[in-house]
């Protein structure tokens, strides 16, 4: 691999490097992902990079040819929210980078487009998610009636969870809020005996909160080595699931059930 | 019809990790596969449960399923495995063993009884074990394709590659 001389255009590179790399770790990539990807779009562009991946902060050397000057940067990532679009989109783009010599200003356009995707509509979200609810009711054995029951709940508590991250609450306390919602709905149905089983959608009704990226990615990256991460990772997703459970418990002592 | 039942539930397996995907947003174009790999993923999990295999192991055979086929899809339709793999593997996750969990712990706090407690202890560090099992199952079969191929990318293996790719 020819390693290039740096010049004053390393420092955009170090820094494109980094926006890619704090893009994916927010977006929910693992830290082996984002080491390969950032490698191979630094060998895309003909530089060797060093790289320190942590949860909250990226750290990265751009190591000159004869060893002589380096680039060196921290950046903070921002807080998580995962969206595999943009996962998808560096993806592509680091292949573009490594075949068809993608210059630095393609990139940034190329992540300026990413970050300007559109998410789904808010309605069609909510849609889905309640009917995935519906669907974790179905195959925990409800019927009907608890699963327009789950429905109703987890359209409602991801409804507050949306709004409680607008405002930019704590990020578990919005689980907490979102857990409290949708099971107090749920609950109030138990509490009326609306259904035939209906602890079927108390149970199911806060699933769509389930830390499912925190905790598959932690044991990717416990199985990558990458020990430290992973358990960050693991201690994120236990406390997102306490806070799940804080919320059921809450609307257990409320309505008694 | 036990058969019925299990399709059924496969059929909602499905449609929970849509609704997952689309929580996560996925490019459109992965929809469809994601919808029938959560599907699959749920048939193997629930035909294998039903032959008694236990929660751990069946759960395992479907996630290494799925996340083989994920990188097929992966091929067929250019964004890697992951965007695949992790919505159609959540369906999975333990959330009744996890609730239970908890609901335990909680109760083992304000207990008197020796006897009843240590009833809700054993049934409490059961459904912990099972749950803290059951996802370690997914967090493995989900990477087990790209511990065996011992690749970085899928686009330099040639497992399962029939179309040129990304990933």
């Amino acid at each position: 691999m020819k390693i290039k001389t740096l010049n004053e255009d390393s420092q955009s590179v170090g820094n494109i490097l980094l926006e890619t790399g704090a893009m994916l770790m927010s977006s929910g990539a693992s830290s082996n992902r984002i080491r390969v990807t950032l490698e191979r779009i630094a060998n895309g562009l003909g530089y060797k990079t060093e790289l320190l991946i942590t949860h909250r902060a990226l750290m990265l050397t751009i190591i000159e040819k004869d060893q002589q000057h380096f680039f060196s940067r921290l950046k903070r990532t921002s807080p998580h929210g995962v969206n595999f679009r943009i996962v998808s989109g560096i993806s592509h783009m680091s292949w573009n980078v490594l075949e068809q010599n993608w210059t630095i200003t393609q990139i940034a356009d190329e992540l300026r487009r990413l970050k300007s995707l559109p998410h789904y509509p808010r309605l069609v979200i909510l849609g889905f998610v309640g009917l995935a609810g519906a669907a974790f009711c179905r195959i925990f054995g409800g019927g009907y009636v608890e699963m327009i029951v789950a429905f109703v709940a987890t359209v409602t508590g991801l409804f507050v969870r949306q709004e409680a991250v607008r405002v930019k609450f704590n990020p578990y306390l919005c689980v907490y809020f979102a857990a409290f919602t949708a099971s107090f709905i749920a609950g109030l149905a138990e509490h009326f005996q609306i259904g035939t089983q209906p602890d079927k959608a108390f149970a199911t009704s806060v699933l769509f909160l389930v830390p499912g990226v925190p905790l598959i990615n932690s044991v990717t990256d416990l199985l990558d080595g990458n020990i430290q991460n992973g358990l960050i990772r693991a201690i994120n997703g236990l406390m997102i699931s306490f806070s799940i459970a804080m919320g059921l418990f809450s609307v257990r002592m409320i309505l008694n059930i | 019809m036990i058969l019925l039942e299990i399709l059924i539930k496969s059929f909602w397996a499905g449609i929970a990790a849509i609704g997952f995907a689309i929580l996560f947003n996925v490019p459109r174009r992965t929809l469809f596969p994601i919808w029938s790999l959560g599907a699959i993923g749920g048939l193997i999990k629930f035909t294998a449960m039903n032959y008694h295999v236990g929660i751990v192991f069946a759960s395992f055979m479907g996630t290494v399923c799925i996340a083989v086929i994920a990188i097929q899809m992966a091929h067929l339709r250019n964004s890697p495995p992951l965007v695949f793999s992790i919505p159609s593997v959540i369906p999975m996750v333990p959330g009744a063993f996890a609730y239970k969990f908890m609901l335990g712990m909680i109760a083992l706090t304000s207990m008197e009884n020796t006897d009843a407690y240590v009833q809700t202890l054993i049934e409490t560090v059961n459904n912990g074990a099972k749950m803290m099992f059951v996802l370690i199952a997914l967090g493995t079969g989900v990477a087990i394709p790209m511990l065996l191929t011992r690749k970085e990318s899928i686009k330099k293996s040639d497992f399962n590659k029939k179309k040129k790719a990304i990933g």
